[in-house]
């Protein structure tokens, strides 16, 4: 197992006696992974302290063996990069090109490398022909796109998604999704926050639950979702092909539609 | 909704009492003294709002205040103590210095009605809701567009620093080095200032629309969200303080 961030007694709090996350110890090799929870569980702030935006409070993080309380953001950002949940946050620059440059150019210093890098992670998300347009021009859901591209450029290892698939419709979900299954294909580590269970279902290999600063389940993802007593509890529904399945009376947690597909047609042929 | 304000929760009586009977205290603890321009009358009106302090159990968030102006207080002491125009009768000396009693009097009279007046505001402000005291003013007649502007700004800075801790952290993700060196510093302000004035831009044009689908520039008559039972007594206080006002402006007239 390659061991990418250990995650060691973490605990951290905002303010003082309030924990927001409660002594987690995790480690995270190359599968992706959904983090799923309510509004409120800890969520974003664990990944910010992955990130390094934020410190912990007691416990340590290493990522790729840095210890995030020893080295500066900056520096871990050739490791790891964040998109963050509203890309306008970010963007500051005349062009998309040059608002996805960015990013690599504060690691690369070299122009050329960064430029090829830039326009590669535009073409992962479908926004080549869009390079020389301002940012604020397109909408908010290409704006979005052009914040992951900024990330991707940056090339790391590991890429934390914050709620990637808001304010997407059908086609950014798949460009999303394609993104996804491409940055796996290439080794790399992809982690998302994310309230979309059927984005879960079809991506992730593990999911891990969060609820009130502690992991209520960590687990394959299909696991974590035939727990549905305890999901429940955190006040998290199931994927909808795995409700639909559950009323026809499938005892087997199915998670996307081919396989729901493939089980009906299966169970027909034996009736 | 964060607000930029001092305010702090309690249930004092002070807390109790409605803003405009405060406000209208500020403006006559501030005023009678300089009206009735007598070191008795300052004294009283500091004793008065020191007293209020306490009963608003504020004076610990006080303190800071006090403590921080008289550093200002003791230079005053000093220079008037030691070069006062009218200075006559040596008080004390230290060391090379003679400080002169009327010198020391007339910085002590400063002193006083600025304690005065640091102690009447701090009542108002540590024990009103910004958004109340705006309100009441409404209320009373302040046009509801000069009450929103105060109000909005209280909210914006808070939010606008929240905003920019934000953009902070995006950029820091994308490896923007904001410690260390003026250069790497100053080459790290257009990264954070740009999305701040572009948020606000875009966030002001969103609020005037949502403000205006609410009926903000209807010219009808407004009604209040909040009905605030405020101390039933605030009318004869209210009285009262003009009352205390009016008496002390015609006490000056006379006694010309």
């Amino acid at each position: 197992m390659d061991e990418v961030i250990r995650v060691q007694n973490l605990s951290f709090a905002y303010k003082q006696d309030y924990e927001v996350l409660k002594n987690i110890s995790l480690v995270f090799d190359k599968k992706s992974t959904a983090i799923i929870g309510q509004n409120g569980a800890g969520k974003t702030t664990f990944v910010k302290l992955l990130k390094g935006l934020l410190k912990p409070t007691s416990g340590e993080i290493y990522i790729k063996g840095y210890n995030t309380k020893e080295v500066s953001t900056a520096f871990l950002s050739k490791y790891i990069g964040l998109v963050f949940q509203n890309p306008n946050d970010q963007i500051f620059k005349n062009t998309v090109l040059e608002e996805v440059m960015f990013g690599p150019l504060n690691i690369l210093k070299d122009k050329k490398q960064a430029q090829e890098n830039a326009i590669k992670a535009l073409e992962m998300v479908g926004l080549q022909d869009k390079m020389h347009i301002h940012p604020y021009d397109l909408g908010l859901s290409d704006r979005k796109l052009v914040s992951i591209a900024s990330i991707v450029s940056m090339d790391p290892d590991i890429i934390i998604l914050d709620e990637p698939t808001i304010a997407q419709d059908h086609k950014g979900n798949t460009i999303i999704k394609n993104v996804i299954k491409e940055l796996k294909e290439k080794g790399k580590l992809v982690i998302t926050i994310t309230h979309d269970m059927d984005f879960v279902a079809e991506i992730f290999e593990r999911t891990i639950v969060l609820n009130e600063g502690i992991i209520l389940l960590d687990g394959n993802t299909r696991e974590v979702f035939s727990q549905q007593e305890i999901l429940k509890k955190a006040y998290l529904e199931l994927p909808h092909v795995a409700q639909l399945a559950k009323k026809l009376g499938i005892k087997q947690t199915l998670l996307t539609e081919q396989e729901l597909i493939n089980f009906l047609k299966h169970n027909k042929l034996n009736n | 909704m964060r607000y930029l304000s001092l305010y702090q929760e309690g249930n004092s009586l002070l807390h109790k009492i409605d803003p405009i009977t405060k406000l209208l205290f500020v403006i006559i603890a501030i005023l009678v003294p300089i009206i009735i321009n007598t070191l008795t009358m300052a004294l009283a009106f500091f004793i008065i709002s020191t007293l209020l302090v306490f009963v608003a159990r504020a004076f610990k968030r006080t303190l800071p205040i006090i403590s921080f102006s008289s550093l200002v207080i003791i230079t005053v002491l000093f220079i008037q103590g030691l070069f006062y125009l009218k200075n006559q009768t040596p008080f004390f000396t230290l060391g090379p210095f003679v400080f002169y009693k009327e010198g020391l009097l007339y910085a002590t009279g400063i002193a006083i009605r600025i304690f005065n007046i640091i102690n009447a505001v701090a009542v108002l402000i540590f024990t009103t809701k910004p958004s109340d005291l705006i309100e009441a003013l409404v209320k009373k007649g302040v046009s509801p567009k000069i009450g929103y502007v105060f109000s909005s700004v209280l909210q914006i800075i808070p939010q606008m620093m929240s905003i920019v801790d934000t953009i902070l952290d995006a950029q820091k993700a994308r490896g923007l080095e904001t410690e260390g060196s003026f250069t790497k510093r100053a080459k790290a302000f257009i990264p954070l200032i740009g999305p701040a004035v572009l948020n606000s831009l875009i966030s002001t044009k969103e609020r005037a629309m949502a403000l205006e689908v609410r009926g903000f520039n209807s010219k009808k008559k407004k009604t209040f969200l909040n009905e605030v039972p405020y101390n039933k007594y605030s009318n004869v206080l209210q009285v009262a303080l003009i009352a205390i006002l009016v008496f002390s402006i015609i006490w000056r007239i006379i006694s010309w």
